[in-house]
């Protein structure tokens, strides 16, 4: 993977909005009030997930906002990747479409043994290593966020938030988002803060407009 | 004489049996005292080595339970930071509790496969396991076959809130079917959530309680453990339990120090009892750990000590008899010879003083008889010589009767010179004169003498020559230095040939004072030299020639008192020569005699 996030995030970005940008489509942008963790300054900036009073969510905080509604699935979704690597998920935060198939690497040098209990999806993966054929993966085919853990070590977490809907961004560092590409008509808009924290407004989209959304 | 001294037997085998039985005393004393040192230091150091001994397998088996007891609550904690565990807690999955633990204490519960037969005895084996929820209450399980089953009972003695504060350690009761007791040891730890650092549950994990050295031979500790009043000790007899457990209860009062140790008596047998509060501050009963250790050997390795160490006093003993014996013999021998000697030297002496007594008896009557003898005779010899010279005196006495009586005159004047010499002999025998010896003119004394010579009629035309110093002091009393120059002077003259010679020299030699009279005398036969100066001797002087005999004797008794000495230095037929000496006196006269 790419170790420099802003391309990263392009990337996912463009996976993320995979249909054809159409002019008359919708947009939504905005900003994010973050709260600022009081993170001591760290060498190499990775992402991961802090854990406080019970309360999970990235370091630094990125949100994920999407669009709630009812929208039809299509028959094939792209394959996912949250690897392990350097003893830590990568990345920390993967937001996915419900039906979307997530590859889980081992990047390491050792075993991991990704597992969840959160009940949109419980699975355990066993131990595998690096090497191994074919990449373990899990279909989320069930809304809801999906704690990972490594049964080997026990300070790992992932999330994977498993949205029903094809409209989601995550902000990038200083809480600015775009989603376009957005159809018309009366939705919610969802900001996903931290495991416990999701605001949300009604919005009303129409073609080729531009809605400016800030939460809060 | 002295008649044959034979020391008394008696006595001297009395002294060797006292010397012997000194000896044996000090000795028996010496080797009780060595030996009950001895003896005390090794029973002390015996003492100490159990002490040592015990206190290392107890230390030893102490330090190896809470080795294991760390190592099980180590091993719960890891359990306790179980992922799946956690997981099964924090994402709300609390059905996955149990099957997920299953997976976890798999191996506790069904022990270590490397260890089949249950050899190893610090393998942990756990028989039960529960989690508590965060009030305390047992979380129930799906399936109690896979946790191990508990009855309600049990359970509800698990269940306390105060559980998910610390771990603790304790003792579980268990009745079992046949109603005999067992005890399991229960470990509980918190389980606190990594995401809000706040306990969410506990981990109550019971163990099958091992005895470290139960399946080791060679150390005589048996452990076991105290809780509820009621003792787990599986290598004792019920009867030896049941001992221990009476003496234990009626410590019991004071069972409550941490650590301590008391002697106890099982089947008759001395142990000492150790016992320790495993769990303090749990919620569980407090439990003891029980250790008993076999007094017996060490008594018995007292007693034999003591045994060994009266065998060798005896062993001593005897041999310090016989040493002593010797001893006594050897030292003894000289100790009798010299009470033998002493005994003949005593009886010598004893005659010796006897004899010494006799002589000294017979001195004093012969002086007192001369004393009397001469007081007796003074007063006849005055009166005779009175009446003598009255007779003289008449007028009508013939001329050959007047010559007559005038010899008889003269007689009696030398009688009372015989009487006085023999008094002053008596004197000076008795001890009783005392010359008051002065500085005297010894030159000026010979010349008045030799005057007082030259007035008596000289039948023999003799010559006298002198040769004295201008002066001469001596220590001296005037009237008896005199009566010594009397003496030599008159026999110089009375024995001395006609037309003789008599030389008087007087010289100094150092503190002597030396005075030579010789003369021209008919010479003194050797065979009588050496009896001149005693008492009455008058050698081979003819009867005409004057004397008694007492003379010399008196003058040189005189000599002597003056500290001087008085002998013959030659005679022959040329010479005869006396030789007196006196002392010089080296301080002045106080005024020039007369």
């Amino acid at each position: 993977m790419n170790a420099r996030p802003s391309r990263f995030y392009l990337l996912l970005f463009l996976a993320a909005v995979p249909l054809p940008l159409a002019r008359s489509a919708a947009v939504v942008e905005g900003h994010i009030a973050l709260s600022r963790q009081p993170t001591a300054p760290v060498m190499s900036k990775r992402y991961e997930i802090v854990t406080k009073g019970g309360i999970l969510s990235t370091n630094p905080p990125i949100a994920v906002v999407y669009l709630e509604g009812t929208f039809p699935r299509p028959a094939t979704l792209p394959v996912l990747q949250m690897a392990q690597k350097d003893l830590l998920f990568q990345p920390m935060l993967l937001p996915v479409r419900a039906g979307s198939t997530v590859e889980f690497p081992n990047l390491d040098d050792t075993y991991h043994n990704i597992f969840s209990y959160s009940p949109a999806k419980r699975f355990d993966l066993g131990r595998y290593r690096q090497d191994e054929r074919p990449i373990p993966t899990i279909v989320f085919d069930q809304p809801g966020l999906v704690v990972l853990r490594c049964d080997i070590h026990e300070h790992m977490r992932g999330l994977i938030l498993v949205l029903d809907t094809p409209y989601f961004v995550q902000t990038a560092p200083d809480g600015r988002y775009r989603l376009e590409g957005l159809p018309a008509g009366n939705f919610v808009l969802k900001v996903w803060l931290d495991s416990k924290t999701t605001l949300e407004r009604p919005v009303e989209l129409r073609d080729g407009e531009t809605l400016h959304a800030d939460f809060p | 004489m002295i008649s044959p001294f034979e020391p008394k037997k008696t006595g001297f085998t009395g002294f060797r049996t006292k010397l012997l039985v000194a000896m044996m005393l000090v000795v028996s004393g010496a080797t009780a005292l060595a030996l009950f040192v001895a003896q005390r230091s090794v029973a002390e150091n015996v003492r100490r080595d159990f002490e040592r001994e015990f206190q290392n397998e107890l230390t030893t088996l102490l330090s190896t339970q809470q080795v294991r007891r760390a190592a099980l609550v180590e091993r719960c904690r890891a359990l306790a930071r179980k992922p799946r565990i956690h997981a099964a807690l924090e994402d709300n999955a609390i059905e996955l509790l149990y099957p997920s633990a299953r997976d976890e204490l798999l191996d506790l519960m069904q022990g270590d496969d490397s260890d089949p037969m249950g050899q190893n005895p610090y393998a942990f084996h756990a028989v039960f396991y529960r989690f508590l929820d965060v009030s305390g209450t047992v979380i129930s399980p799906p399936d109690s076959r896979d946790v191990g089953s508990l009855s309600p009972a049990e359970e509800a003695q698990l269940a306390s809130p105060e559980n998910l504060q610390a771990p603790q350690i304790g003792y579980l009761l268990r009745k079992a079917a046949d109603r005999s007791g067992s005890i399991t040891e229960v470990m509980t730890v918190p389980i606190i959530s990594s995401e809000t650092g706040q306990t969410i549950a506990a981990l109550v994990i019971g163990f099958d309680p091992i005895d470290p050295f139960g399946r080791h031979a060679g150390t005589p500790i048996k452990t076991g453990i105290w809780v509820g009043s009621q003792l787990y000790l599986t290598e004792l007899a019920p009867t030896a339990r049941a001992a221990i457990v009476r003496q234990l209860r009626e410590r019991l009062p004071g069972l409550l120090s941490l650590e301590t140790s008391f002697p106890v008596s099982i089947d008759g047998a001395p142990w000492l009892l150790f016992y320790r509060l495993i769990n303090p501050g749990s919620t569980f009963p407090p439990a003891y750990e029980i250790c008993i250790y076999p007094l017996s050997e060490t008594a018995a390795r007292q007693q034999r000590l003591f045994w060994q160490f009266a065998g060798a006093g005896v062993l001593l003993l005897t041999g310090a008899f016989a040493a002593s014996r010797f001893l006594s013999i050897r030292l003894s021998v000289p100790v009798e010879k010299l009470a033998v000697d002493s005994e003949t030297n005593r009886a010598q002496r004893e005659w010796a003083e006897i004899a010494l007594e006799l002589t000294n008896e017979e001195l004093l009557r012969s002086a007192r008889f001369s004393a009397n003898a001469s007081h007796q005779l003074k007063t006849p010899v005055t009166v005779l010589r009175a009446g003598l010279e009255e007779l003289l005196a008449g007028e009508k006495i013939l001329p050959e009767v007047r010559e007559e009586i005038a010899t008889l005159v003269h007689q009696t004047f030398r009688l009372t010179s015989i009487i006085e010499d023999l008094l002053l002999l008596s004197r000076m025998d008795a001890g009783r004169l005392q010359l008051e010896l002065e500085p005297l003119n010894l030159t000026q004394l010979i010349e008045s003498w030799l005057d007082d010579l030259g007035t008596l009629p000289d039948e023999l035309h003799l010559k006298i020559e002198t040769d004295l110093p201008p002066a001469l002091y001596i220590k001296g009393e005037k009237r008896y230095t005199s009566l010594i120059l009397q003496n030599l002077l008159e026999n110089a003259r009375k024995y001395n040939r006609v037309g003789g010679l008599i030389r008087v020299a007087v010289r100094a030699e150092g503190p002597r004072a030396i005075l030579t009279v010789g003369n021209t005398a008919v010479p003194i036969p050797p065979e009588s030299q050496p009896h001149i100066f005693e008492r009455f001797h008058r050698g081979s002087a003819g009867e005409n020639v004057p004397g008694h005999g007492l003379g010399l004797n008196l003058a040189k008794e005189l000599a002597r008192l003056h500290q001087g000495d008085l002998r013959l230095n030659r005679s022959d037929s040329m010479w005869t020569e006396f030789e007196a000496i006196f002392c010089v006196s080296s301080s002045p006269p106080p005024r020039p005699t007369a």
